[in-house]
């Protein structure tokens, strides 16, 4: 549905954005991720207009809207700070899109309505100004504003980044319901990965103005394309030569002690039964963090400090200076050139 | 941020955006900057010839040499003198702990409803010749000196009262912002009252207590209303000595110059000040700041002391509003032998105000010149904020720089600027003679409020989040709709409160007006300094009295709307 193809953005001498292609699908929840001044916020706005590229094309079903005016592209945007007109009322904010297009009083007030019940607002609350409104009634009426002029598209630019960590989740599942209910095409923009990887259908990870991959959650996460998508997304242990070798990985077909070589917290064991394939070696624990859900062990294992996540089964925890044996698959490990 | 060389269209915006910019580029030329080239020019290029004869005559002066020096014992003197008198009121309403500090408060804000000619002239009424406490003093020690209240010390008296609006009103807020935390470690670590005052508060209020310094010095370099009400013959400042320079034309060139020398020294003050603003203020790191709780003096002599200092300075701020106040309410015998009883008061001198046309009229000119300027300078920096924080380019950094210009100059050198610039028919002003005409002095109180205008408009409209502007356009909002609908709603209570300040501060003015005023068109300011001039006539006094009043009631109300209603908030220097 949203095509880039090939868009270069320069600020200056400064390349924001080198040769971006991605293809985001009718319906997609579609997420751009990376850390600041990636690249991922410029593109976002890039395809609302904001923005105009010095090269590439940007096109919605096909037609070319690269140099088409914002308010003519029918996307629909919700900004990091909501944005939302503090002179003016929560119907009166909702209902500005269709003021401008000249809609009749009746019908905006009947559309107004009906957004302001799909995303549960009451009337009350229509009445009051932004300002009386929480930060996640706030939200819902920037993605009421944002809907009510049906657009194709809506762009989100870090809505959530404003909120403490509760709401922050709470908001997340109801965002996910609201883009199902609808059933638009969203383009997502955050730098938290946990996010990313819970709302999206797809992800593009950015780094330093190009994508470094683009894949659904799981494939980002276990098939990390790049070593930077790899430290960028989840906690992550680097295995030095030394360690692969002591523990007989380095025999594996396929594990090149040249490469940089990582393995995921969770792919790694403390006392586990070993199945057929896994390596193991001993580990002495420097500590642990008991976060009651798993415990969370630093081990060290000769030089290297290695880090395992231990989902809790209730199991006694294994004390400071306890000799352990630390279990993996091989076939978890990553590796990158150097 | 748009990439791409964008093909040149001619829209209907565009015609207007150059119009709007060849507007600015006139008012800039026509208005801030050919005056003052005008002046300089005029000084020192006669009949077609480069001449320092003016500095010569200037030298020569015996006249404008003791002006000059006058102004430069007054400058230095009231900076201590003031900074003394501010730095206590602030230590009075907002650390130590005094009692009854609100009414204290109260008191010492009196200058903010009541400054300038008409503060002064209320003064004289008090302390001058056949004053309220001159006569006093006269009853109690028959060989008093009646004229005691003149000169030099009765100018810094005045001054030094007239002139802590800026210490009630900046200082005061860097001492509300002290955290106290740091005075309540400073006590953990032992330190004493005085140690904590000296080494841990007043550093914290040094940057705002050095810009206010530099102001008071400013002011009392370009000191008009007090000289020329209570300086005598003896002393006179540079901006009295302009005035009477400039309603000569054979002495105009001298004016000019003593205006000229007037905007060097302001200009270097302003620029030191600025250099003390990059130093910036002590900001507190601490992340749970918590306010002043007021100190109490244990030693009770000290305590004593403080007290009797405090309510002194009650009386000396307070004694003439209510002394004005009351005698506005009597009739002309009273006034004239200052011996109040109750049979004395009348409402006689409001109904003449209100009735006869030769003494409203100065009031409605003062309020219908005061609120067209303001609106106009609200609605000229409202384009002008609009135009710095879209285009961000050189030109806009030019408008910026050009619009402060007034900022830096003295209000005398602009009067004279425009004046002796305007006194012949101009290219820049199509040919058209100003000086003389009505339009003149609006033009001058637009000129004057424009500074400071300008920083706090922009401030708002820096303040505005970006993203409501690119919200309106994603919506389908056109600029103009985006500008009306949603941007101008969000600063206008800032533009509003700007307006209110700018009425206020012109209602009374006498610096600018005296200059400029049309013969039919006698603005307040300058007819409370002919009424004032001829105080011994009692009639003329209630006349003075009544204004006086009134104007407290609108700069109150004012006042009142602006800052005391907790929103619409506007702090900075209104120069």
């Amino acid at each position: 549905m949203i095509k880039l193809d090939n868009i270069g953005v320069t600020f200056g001498s400064f390349e924001a954005l080198k040769d971006i292609n991605i293809h985001v699908k009718e319906g997609e929840f579609f997420t751009f991720l990376g850390p600041s001044g990636c690249g991922k916020t410029t593109t976002l706005r890039t395809i609302t207009g904001f923005i105009t590229p010095s090269c590439g094309r940007v096109s919605v079903r096909g037609v070319d809207i690269t140099n088409t005016p914002i308010e003519k592209r029918n996307i629909g945007m919700v900004f990091q700070s909501y944005a939302l007109f503090p002179t003016m009322s929560v119907y009166e904010n909702i209902a500005f899109g269709l003021k401008v297009q000249k809609v009749g009083k009746d019908e905006i007030r009947e559309r107004v309505n009906t957004m302001a019940e799909k995303v549960d607002l009451s009337q009350e609350q229509l009445q009051k100004k932004v300002s009386q409104l929480s930060g996640g009634q706030q939200q819902r009426v920037a993605i009421a504003r944002a809907l009510v002029t049906s657009p194709e598209i809506i762009c989100l630019d870090e809505p959530l980044s404003n909120l403490d960590a509760k709401l922050r989740v709470q908001l997340r599942n109801e965002l996910k319901d609201l883009q199902k209910r609808f059933g638009i095409t969203t383009v997502y923009v955050t730098h938290d990965q946990e996010e990313a990887l819970t709302l999206s259908d797809r992800i593009a990870v950015f780094n330093k103005g190009v994508i470094e991959q683009i894949g659904r959650p799981d494939e980002i996460y276990n098939h990390s394309a790049t070593e930077f998508v790899c430290n960028f997304i989840g906690d992550i242990n680097r295995l030095s030569p030394e360690f692969l070798t002591a523990s007989g990985a380095d025999k594996v077909s396929g594990i090149d002690l040249h490469k940089h070589s990582y393995i995921r917290l969770e792919r790694m064991h403390v006392n586990d039964a070993v199945a057929g394939d896994a390596m193991t070696i001993q580990a002495e624990v420097e500590s642990y963090e008991y976060y009651g859900l798993y415990i969370k062990y630093t081990l060290k294992v000769r030089e290297q400090i290695i880090k395992v996540i231990e989902k809790n089964s209730g199991k006694p925890l294994y004390g400071t200076g306890e000799t352990v044996t630390l279990s993996f698959n091989p076939a978890d490990i990553m590796q990158y050139k150097g | 941020m748009h990439m791409k060389t964008k093909k040149l269209s001619i829209t209907p915006q565009t015609v207007c955006n150059i119009l709007i910019l060849v507007f600015f580029f006139w008012f800039v030329m026509a208005c801030l900057i050919m005056p003052n080239i005008n002046t300089i020019w005029s000084v020192f290029v006669q009949e077609g010839e480069f001449t320092l004869e003016p500095l010569q005559k200037l030298l020569g002066s015996e006249r404008a040499m003791k002006s000059l020096k006058n102004s430069f014992i007054l400058a230095p003197s009231l900076a201590l003198t003031v900074g003394f008198v501010g730095i206590s009121l602030v230590l009075i309403t907002e650390y130590f702990d005094i009692k009854g500090a609100s009414i204290l408060r109260l008191g010492y804000m009196t200058t903010l409803i009541y400054g300038g000619i008409i503060l002064v002239s209320g003064y004289k009424f008090i302390y001058g010749n056949n004053g309220f406490l001159t006569n006093i003093f006269a009853g109690i020690i028959p060989s008093f000196p009646t004229d005691w209240f003149q000169g030099y010390w009765a100018v810094l008296f005045v001054m030094t009262f007239a002139c802590t609006s800026n210490h009630m009103i900046f200082l005061r807020n860097a001492m509300r912002a002290v955290d106290f935390q740091t005075v309540e470690a400073a006590q953990n670590m032992g330190a004493g009252p005085g140690k904590i005052l000296l080494k841990v508060v007043l550093p914290v209020l040094t940057p705002s207590l050095l810009a206010v310094t530099i102001l008071t010095f400013i002011t009392g370099l370009s000191a008009t209303s007090a000289p020329l009400l209570v300086g005598g013959r003896d002393f006179q400042t540079i901006t009295p000595m302009i005035l009477s320079f400039s309603k000569n034309v054979g002495s105009r060139d001298l004016a000019a110059l003593l205006a000229l020398f007037l905007g060097i020294a302001t200009i270097i003050l302003l620029v030191v000040m600025m250099q003390i603003e990059k130093r910036g203020h002590y900001m507190s790191v601490s992340k749970v700041k918590t306010t002043i709780v007021k100190q109490k003096i244990r030693n009770p002599v000290l305590n004593v002391l403080a007290h009797g200092y405090a309510y002194i300075l009650f009386l000396i701020y307070v004694v003439p509003v209510v002394l004005i106040i009351l005698f506005s309410f009597t009739d002309s015998a009273t006034i004239a032998s200052r011996k109040l009883s109750i049979s004395s008061f009348t409402l006689k001198n409001y109904e003449a105000v209100f009735s006869k046309a030769t003494a409203y009229k100065p009031f409605l000119v003062s309020i219908v010149y005061s609120a067209l300027s303001a609106f106009a300078v609200a609605v000229l920096v409202l384009a002008a904020c609009r135009i710095i924080q879209k285009r961000k380019d050189k030109i806009s950094t030019a408008l910026e720089y050009s619009l402060l210009i007034p900022w830096l100059l003295p209000t005398t050198l602009i009067a004279i600027g425009l004046i002796t610039t305007y006194n012949t028919p101009r290219f820049w002003m199509f040919n058209k003679v100003l000086t003389g005409t009505t339009i003149i002095m609006f033009l001058g109180y637009m000129i004057i409020k424009i500074p400071f205008t300008l920083r706090m408009t922009k401030a708002a409209f820096f303040a505005l989040d970006d993203s409501l502007e690119d919200a309106a356009r994603n919506l389908g909002a056109k600029p103009l709709y985006t500008f009306f609908r949603v941007l101008l709603p969000v600063v206008l209570p800032t533009v509003l409160a700007i307006f209110a300040l700018n009425f206020n501060g012109l209602l009374g003015d006498y610096d600018m007006s005296v200059f400029m005023y049309h013969p039919l068109m006698q603005p307040l300011g300058v007819y409370i300094k002919s009424l004032t001039d001829s105080q011994t006539n009692a009639d003329n006094s209630a006349l003075t009295f009544v204004y006086a009043v009134l104007m407290m009631i609108i700069s109150g109300i004012v006042l009142y709307l602006v800052y005391g209603r907790g929103e619409n908030k506007v702090k900075g220097n209104n120069k």
